[in-house]
């Protein structure tokens, strides 16, 4: 039968052991990390954009790394998901993206540290982080699953015009063109049938202008992108009616 | 009571179930604003109320394990603590600390380095508040007439986990090795030097309560602190999967852990046969059932649901989802609220001379707040998987998957309010044992308290 002094062994032996494996997979790892995680990437503006991270405890509500709290998105690959200009604009007013639905906190950051976080998303995307996150596996059975819808398919190939980057990254976000899209707005798919060029124009110069209230952010768009996504409004021919 | 000066104790309990109560109080907040009502957000935004509930938790809890340090180590070296004036400082200190800290996160003074977040200028002021209480522990050892195992253990837990808290203070640039240290801390503390201050505070009570032989039940003390440190010091890999560490993680992390739910169960294993094998019968049956309850729930929370998520394969996807706040609930209250609550019943009747711990109270006490917890568990896991199914698997939008979830914190919240009813009536109890008195000074090492049960 074992005794207390061979057990007492077991304890310090194996303490003793394990302890000194563990600091030699740290000292491998630390020799490695640098390389894995593009060290010579980070510059003063990931390091002050991680410093903005922590300083405000963004990891009470969102993860990194998959390492936080989990009530707001996991954003390892945030810049990749949503791109720049959408986080930009989502940073200055995060409720204005997603009026009466989770709410975070207005930090009212500069355009520097915005920037500056953008640089540290953009860095920590880069890591080699053993494939986290990872691509949702189901996505394209679910897709298969279920039965397409003609007319969904005809709006996107019937619009004669390409698809402006701002549509793409920002108002996609909240609003659907051909069943694809935010719901938090209503779908443009027919909105050349209900709105002007001048109407149209307006809206997205000045939201509040036109109707005190709305859940509609100002963008603060150039000419030359609003000109652009008027166009491209203008010529999507709503729903099915190509 | 054997010493005056074990009364100590009392302050550190009492502070400690206030405390609790307070995590409480902000666990209600998260819920709710999980299901939607946040109505506290210009005030007490999720961050501060998160980081606000989990440092409630780690105080209320070295709070407790201070306590009971004060109670069992003059006990075990036979002797009286070398000064209570300056433990009564270290207490006072201690809370005064904890409250600015506290305080600060309501004013976004903190690091967002998960469960770290007290800032650094306030991490040198716990470094001296805790060199005080080890100092104040380890005199008393020192100069004590005996020197035992379970008393070692304890003050090896407690030193192991101040010298662990320093990794957490150093700074880096670098996300991964501010995350890859941030786990010496954590997870060493939790998965580790915590377990031996666990494992010792279970073999102290197992030798008064069941009358075992101390040899015995040492014996198996150190097989058990042997295996809990084979397992968990390599088990820190499962941190180390998805951080940017190495890829060698994966599989030493996923070995390791998976043997980490031995140690639990070796404990639950131990401390069942030591109360079966216990002929006598010790008159304070509530103690030995958190005891027992501890040992148990600890195996499931910790070991059992730990290892649920903790296969590389699994955690892939599970990683940084709520199936993690499934699992931490279950463990922390298994493993070590439940060894503190048996260390204040079973301190409190000695240290008051009042043995309440007969009647309805305490056993509705125990019955509701381990039926809470082990509910809202099953709450936390249901809308855990259907986030890892919908979000990370089929790819949905975050804030969809969230809102199609809130029907679960409901489930959650009403699991709380069971919970926190036992754990009112756990804190009812408390008050009416009252405070220490002067004139109770016997021991339960003797064999009378035995034979009057037996009577």
């Amino acid at each position: 039968m074992l005794s207390k002094s061979s057990a007492r062994l077991f304890f310090i032996g194996g303490t003793t052991f394990f302890s000194l494996t563990f600091l030699a997979l740290t000292w491998d790892t630390v020799s490695q990390v640098p390389e894995r995680s593009n060290a010579h990437e980070m510059n003063e503006s990931v390091t002050r954009g991680h410093d903005i991270w922590n300083d405000n405890n963004c990891m009470g509500c969102h993860t990194i790394l998959g390492e936080g709290a989990y009530y707001a998105p996991e954003l390892t690959k945030v810049v990749e998901r949503r791109g720049e200009p959408w986080i930009r604009v989502f940073l200055k007013d995060p409720q204005a993206m997603f009026p009466g639905r989770r709410k975070m906190v207005q930090y009212n950051f500069t355009e520097d540290q915005i920037t500056d976080l953008i640089e540290f998303f953009k860095w920590i995307q880069n890591i080699d982080a053993n494939g986290f996150p990872p691509e949702p596996d189901l996505a394209p059975k679910v897709q298969n699953a279920m039965v397409s819808d003609p007319s969904v398919a005809g709006a996107t190939s019937g619009t004669a015009h390409v698809m402006p980057e701002m549509m793409k990254t920002i108002c996609i976000s909240c609003h659907a063109v051909g069943g694809k899209g935010g719901k938090v707005g209503p779908a443009l798919d027919d909105v050349a049938q209900r709105y002007s060029r001048t109407e149209l124009d307006r809206w997205l110069a000045d939201p509040q202008g036109v109707k005190p209230g709305t859940g509609m952010p100002d963008l603060k768009l150039s000419d030359e992108v609003r000109r652009e996504l008027v166009e491209y409004l203008l010529n999507l021919n709503g729903g099915g009616n190509q | 009571m054997k010493y005056q000066s074990q009364k100590v104790a009392y302050l550190f309990f009492a502070t400690s179930l206030l405390l609790l109560c307070l995590q409480l109080v902000y666990g209600f907040i998260l819920g709710f604003a999980h299901m939607g009502f946040d109505v506290l957000h210009d005030w007490i935004p999720f961050n501060t109320a998160r980081a606000t509930h989990t440092n409630l938790l780690v105080v209320w809890l070295l709070c407790g394990f201070m306590g009971s340090a004060y109670w069992v180590i003059p006990d075990e070296s036979e002797r009286e603590l070398v000064s209570v004036k300056w433990a009564v400082i270290q207490w006072a200190s201690f809370v005064v600390v904890g409250v600015i800290a506290l305080a600060g996160f309501h004013m976004n003074w903190w690091e967002g380095r998960k469960f770290l977040e007290i800032p650094r200028p306030l991490d040198y002021f716990v470094v001296i508040n805790v060199l005080l209480f080890l100092g104040l522990i380890g005199a008393t050892a020192w100069k004590g007439k005996r020197f035992t195992t379970t008393g070692i253990t304890l003050i090896i837990g407690l030193v192991s986990a101040a010298l662990l808290y320093l990794p957490g203070m150093i700074h880096f640039d670098n996300q991964v090795f501010d995350s890859y240290f941030r786990w010496w801390v954590v997870h060493l503390w939790v998965e580790g030097v915590w377990e031996l201050i666990m494992g010792a505070l279970l073999s102290y009570l197992l030798i008064k309560l069941t009358g075992v032989d101390r040899e015995v039940i040492e014996k198996w003390l150190y097989v058990i602190v042997g295996i809990t440190f084979l397992s968990g010091i390599l088990g820190t890999g499962h941190h180390y999967y998805y951080i940017g560490a190495p890829e060698y993680w994966l599989m030493i992390g996923g070995i390791f852990s998976a043997l980490e739910p031995l140690a639990f169960l070796g404990m639950a294993i131990f401390a069942m046969a030591m109360s079966r094998k216990g002929g006598r019968k010790h008159p304070n049956r509530i103690a030995l059932r958190w005891t027992l309850g501890c040992a148990v729930l600890s195996f499931v929370g910790a070991g059992f649901l730990g290892m649920a998520h903790t296969l590389p394969q699994v955690n892939l996807w599970t990683h940084g989802t709520l199936v993690t706040a499934m699992h931490g609930h279950l463990a922390f209250w298994g493993a070590y609220a439940m060894i503190v609550f048996a260390m204040i019943m079973y301190v409190m009747p000695q240290m008051t001379g009042r043995n309440l711990y007969n009647g309805w109270l305490p056993e509705w006490a125990f019955l509701l707040s381990n039926i809470g917890m082990i509910a809202m568990t099953g709450a936390f896991a249901v809308a855990g998987i259907a986030q890892v199914y919908l979000e990370r698997k089929v790819g949905m939008d975050f804030l969809d998957v969230q809102e199609s979830i809130e029907v679960h914190f409901l489930g959650l919240v009403l699991a709380a309010v069971l919970f926190t009813a036992g754990i009112l009536m756990f804190v009812w109890n408390f008050v009416q044992f009252g405070i220490p008195q002067n004139d109770v000074l016997t021991s339960d090492d003797e064999e009378g308290v035995y034979a009057e049960a037996t009577a």
